[in-house]
């Protein structure tokens, strides 16, 4: 299982170039992300849940970042939301100059293609398109002339060091191996944000540390912003910062190494 | 590339709904050609002539066989306003003999030359204009082992076969053409309750101005009706009939296509419903997503009249020569037009299932 050849040294955390996390890292002028108040309730009445209870936050470029809870504190809405899949009932999500809150639907497909990478629990890749063709895909919802998304493919699969697998379906790949497929869709457009939800979640340990450790060096390499959704507290190593949520509540921030492991 | 790559993969699926569809093309295509083989055999001696309108005594109801009019007539339609030819026509639904035996004959008698004459000749001559003793017979009797110079025999009289005509069956029935002198002397040997009336005739075959009245010219001739010559084909007996009830099943067919591809692409798009959130989560429009399965509702439908016609081209090949059946390209170029249609209909109602999908399940496994 444990055989693939880019990732030589597993434990070590590579050095990130990240900006060192200032006291204000809830919130500053200027970061590539910033989530001002964002409150989601599902449901109305004695139904009503509140998922997200004004998180602010604020995550520089270049940043991979950590959102870590136990299993029902919002993570996935909050990072829905900051992805444009959901809406918030009240705040707001800027990326860049963009305010991503009040995008119409049809202007937030758009985005998703062009700004955001998103990689998914389990893989998600189209079965019936080969490891190439599903990055190839993604290329052709922004126009991407044909040569140019041929090279960026065949590159990122060689980071990735699928390279020999890719014209494999799918079904004919291990799961880290579709995983890491996945790492180079989410990259394949260029996005200005990378968003992670539990990548590891349907993976074993040893596999799972390979691919978030990949996924932090593509996120590194390419000076990308990531955020990483995990309940496994063994997984934050790998980032610059971590956030925490507890029933909705974005309460901590802190480096990884005080969360201790 | 999406739609058409799974295709491609999954030809297994996909050959499922193809299949259906070429099924149901075949059933189409059987049906058509059936539908077409009755009413062309039926109506070609009403359409394949110069005649325009038929004129018929009133009680005759449209039938040529049983209407009964005198040569006076013809004269007296002649006259009327907007006739530009009028021309005796006698038919007679009878058995002869041919140089393989017996055959099934519909025997009309016409002035040659004037309303009424066959325009499809295919080989030979039409008779000249009071020729006598000779005839055009239809194709059809080629099966029959009659060629240019052979001899047909109505009771005691004689013909030479000196021209082929084509699409010229009445009742089913193919026909022969010759003079009203030839027509009426057949006419008194096999149905002698006829004879004595020297000037009888059946109907008047008009061609009138573009734009002429028929009641009009009708009023002229005081017991006379007068209908179009589509109107005549479609008064032979069982052609409306038949048209209708085998239009019917040709449609609802067309409209269990359709209902076969809706359900096919619901269960498909079902199936999907995951992948497409993702690639909706990914930026994939709706339009995007949709317009991909309507390709491959198109891309299987033109397999399937591929698929259908093919069978049923070969199927044609072992129908009884007494089944009348017609492949006609343009009935073919319908149907394949109407399954295409149908398909795409079908898939149109899987697209407001892929508008549903909501992008924000294909994260954190909420599904
Ligand atoms: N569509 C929804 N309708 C109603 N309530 C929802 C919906 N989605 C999530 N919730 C609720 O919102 C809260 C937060 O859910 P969320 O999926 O964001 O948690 P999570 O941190 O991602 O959990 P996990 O680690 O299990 O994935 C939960 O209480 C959940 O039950
Ligand atoms: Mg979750």
């Amino acid at each position: 299982m444990n055989e693939d050849p880019v990732v030589q040294a597993t434990g070590a955390v590579p050095d990130g170039t990240g900006p060192s996390p200032a006291a204000d890292a809830l919130s500053h002028a200027g970061a590539l992300l910033q989530v001002r108040d964002v409150r989601k309730v599902y449901g109305e009445g004695h139904t009503e849940v509140v998922a997200v209870s004004d998180a602010t936050m604020a995550v520089d470029e270049g940043e991979f970042v950590a959102l870590l809870g136990p299993s029902g504190s919002g993570k996935t809405t909050l990072i829905s939301i900051i992805g444009g899949l959901l809406s918030a009932t009240s705040g707001t999500v800027r990326i860049g100059d963009v305010e991503v809150t009040g995008m119409s639907r049809r202007d937030l497909t758009r985005f998703r293609a062009e700004r955001v990478g998103f990689v998914f629990q389990s893989a998600n890749l189209v079965p019936f398109l080969t490891a190439r063709e599903n990055l190839l895909y993604v290329a052709g919802l922004v126009k991407t002339p044909r040569a140019a998304a041929k090279s960026r493919a065949d590159q990122l699969l060689e980071e990735l060091g699928l390279i020999g697998r890719a014209g494999n379906l799918p079904e004919q790949l291990s799961g880290g191996e579709r995983q890491r497929v996945a790492i180079g869709r989410a990259l394949m457009n260029d996005p200005d944000l990378v968003l992670v939800d539990e990548p590891t979640a349907a993976l074993d340990t040893a596999m799972g540390r390979q691919v978030v450790e990949l996924l932090r060096r593509e996120i590194k390499a390419r000076g990308k912003t990531g955020i990483m959704v995990t309940h496994d507290l063994r997984m934050v190593e790998y980032t610059d910062r971590v956030f925490e949520i507890l029933d909705g509540e974005l309460t901590h921030v802190e480096e990884p190494s005080t969360l201790g492991h | 590339m999406l739609a058409i790559r799974e295709f491609q993969r999954g030809l297994g699926r996909f050959s499922a709904i193809v299949s259906a569809l070429g099924l149901l093309v075949f059933l189409v295509l059987i049906l058509g050609a059936l539908a077409d083989g009755l009413f062309y055999g039926a109506t070609g001696a009403v359409r394949s002539t110069s005649a325009t309108a038929y004129a018929f005594d009133d009680e005759a109801e449209g039938s040529l066989v049983r209407s009964r009019l005198t040569e006076v007539d013809v004269a007296i339609l002649a006259q009327a306003p907007g006739v530009e030819q009028a021309g005796p026509v006698g038919v007679l639904l009878t058995g002869g003999e041919g140089p393989q035996g017996t055959l099934s004959l519909s025997v009309f008698g016409i002035d040659m030359g004037s309303a009424g004459t066959p325009t499809t000749l295919v080989e030979g001559r039409l008779p000249d204009p009071g020729e006598s003793g000779v005839v055009a017979a239809d194709e059809r009797l080629t099966d029959e082992g009659v060629v240019l110079g052979s001899t047909i025999a109505v009771g005691d009289v004689t013909a030479e076969v000196v021209g082929l005509v084509a699409d010229a069956s009445y009742q089913l029935q193919p026909s022969v053409w010759t003079s009203v002198a030839t027509w009426r002397a057949m006419r008194d040997a096999v149905r002698p309750e006829l004879r004595g009336q020297p000037d009888g005739i059946n109907a008047v075959a008009l061609v009138t101005t573009p734009g002429a009245s028929l009641s009009e010219i009708a009023a002229a001739a005081p017991g006379i009706t007068v209908l179009s010559a589509e109107a005549t084909g479609l008064a032979i007996p069982g052609v409306e009939q038949q048209s209708s009830t085998l239009n019917s099943i040709i449609y609802t067919t067309l409209a269990v296509a359709a209902l076969v591809v809706a359900l096919f692409f619901a269960l498909l798009v079902l199936e999907k419903r995951e992948l497409f959130a993702a690639l909706k989560a990914l930026g994939a429009s709706t339009s995007r997503l949709g317009g991909g399965v309507i390709v491959q509702a198109a891309v299987a439908s033109v397999l399937g009249v591929v698929l259908g016609t093919v069978v049923a081209r070969l199927f044609g090949l072992v129908i009884p020569p007494q089944v009348p059946t017609l492949f006609r390209t343009d009935t073919l170029v319908t149907i394949a037009v109407f399954t295409v249609v149908a398909g795409i209909v079908g898939a149109v109602f899987s697209l407001r299932r892929i508008a549903r999908i909501d992008p924000a399940t294909a994260i954190g496994g909420v599904l």
